[in-house]
């Protein structure tokens, strides 16, 4: 399946994938946040959130701000 | 009216009512020497996309925890409601705190808050369990809209973010610290100089958050230290109540006894 990650486009050969799974694959650390479609995913339901076709991840972590 | 040596806001207690942000400096460690030079409590942080990989440590984020301080994560860069409160709630999670500098922008030329959104957000996140900083712009019907939603602090811009312009609308700022006098006020953006903070605390207001005033000047830890001076005298100067103006001079030094020089008549 192909979805967006943070504004690129990734092809995933499964069928079946979870934020939790994809975060493990894409190497993302810890103190990161997560949103799905624009929707806030909180933490302890990544390994029960299902990612399908089309969907659009943003997974952020802390940078400077004013 | 609260004392100089302690600041209660949003549940918290400080010592300093300055708020600082952690962007543009010139390298980490000067980022660093700032903030602890400023005094500052509160540091603002905000969060953006990370690059896939990048499982270790975040330096910043590292070297915030260790400076042991309070963190105000801002929204910055959104444009709608519905951003603002998707990023609020990433932040709380990432950051562990439930404070939020609510920033919607409305024009990106002066990055000018969106009123109509920022009330809208303010609404969700309050009833989601936030304490809520909106970034506002100085408009008091605003001031009164963002308090019926249950905002106890308050932050109109002095000008737009990063101009370094100061304080545009005094008289503005006045009359919401008049009418809102149970509410924290904060000027947050547009402070150039550290005259420009001492004009809003001797104004009335509680406090202010700046970033660039102290991260864009030649001697960015040396100016942190002056804005942390700066502020606490014009707290001081509106405890203490400026004598008022008058048209006329009026001699300081006794004019009993003066002595043979010309008398006026």
């Amino acid at each position: 399946m192909t979805i967006s990650v943070n504004g690129e486009l990734k092809i995933f050969e499964t069928q079946t994938l979870t934020v939790q799974k994809l975060l493990e694959e894409m190497n993302f650390g810890s103190g990161i946040a997560v949103a799905l479609n624009e929707e806030f995913v909180l933490r302890a339901t990544y390994k029960e959130t299902n990612i399908n076709e089309g969907d659009r991840l943003d997974i952020l972590s802390p940078v400077q701000g004013g | 009216m609260n004392n100089t040596t302690k600041w209660k806001i949003e549940g918290k207690e400080f010592d300093s009512r300055l708020m600082i942000g952690s962007a543009l400096y010139p390298s980490p460690k000067i980022m660093e020497d700032a903030i602890k030079a400023s005094g500052s409590q509160i540091v603002t942080v905000a969060l953006r996309r990370q690059a896939a990989g990048e499982s270790g440590d975040n330096p910043f984020w590292e070297l915030i925890k260790e400076l042991d301080i309070t963190v105000l994560p801002n929204t910055a860069g959104c444009h709608t409601a519905k951003e603002a409160i998707t990023t609020a709630m990433m932040a709380r999670e990432v950051f562990g705190t439930n404070w939020i500098k609510l920033e919607v922008i409305g024009n990106q030329y002066n990055l000018q808050p969106d009123p109509f959104a920022l009330v809208e957000a303010t609404n969700v996140l309050i009833k989601e369990g936030f304490r809520v900083f909106p970034y506002m712009t100085d408009d008091l019907v605003l001031a009164h809209k963002l308090a019926d939603v249950g905002c106890t602090t308050l932050m109109p811009w002095g000008s737009p973010i990063g101009s370094g312009r100061g304080l545009m609308n005094p008289y503005n700022l006045k009359t919401i610290r008049q009418q809102f006098p149970e509410l924290q006020l904060i000027v947050d953006a547009g402070i150039g100089k550290p005259s420009d903070a001492i004009e809003a605390m001797e104004l009335g207001f509680d406090g202010v958050l700046l970033n660039s005033a102290v991260a864009l000047a030649q001697e960015p830890v040396v100016m942190a230290e002056a804005f942390k001076h700066a502020i606490y005298a014009g707290r001081l100067s509106y405890e203490a109540g400026v004598m008022q103006k008058r048209d006329m001079a009026s001699p300081s030094t006794p004019t009993v006894g003066t002595p043979f020089w010309h008398q006026f008549k």
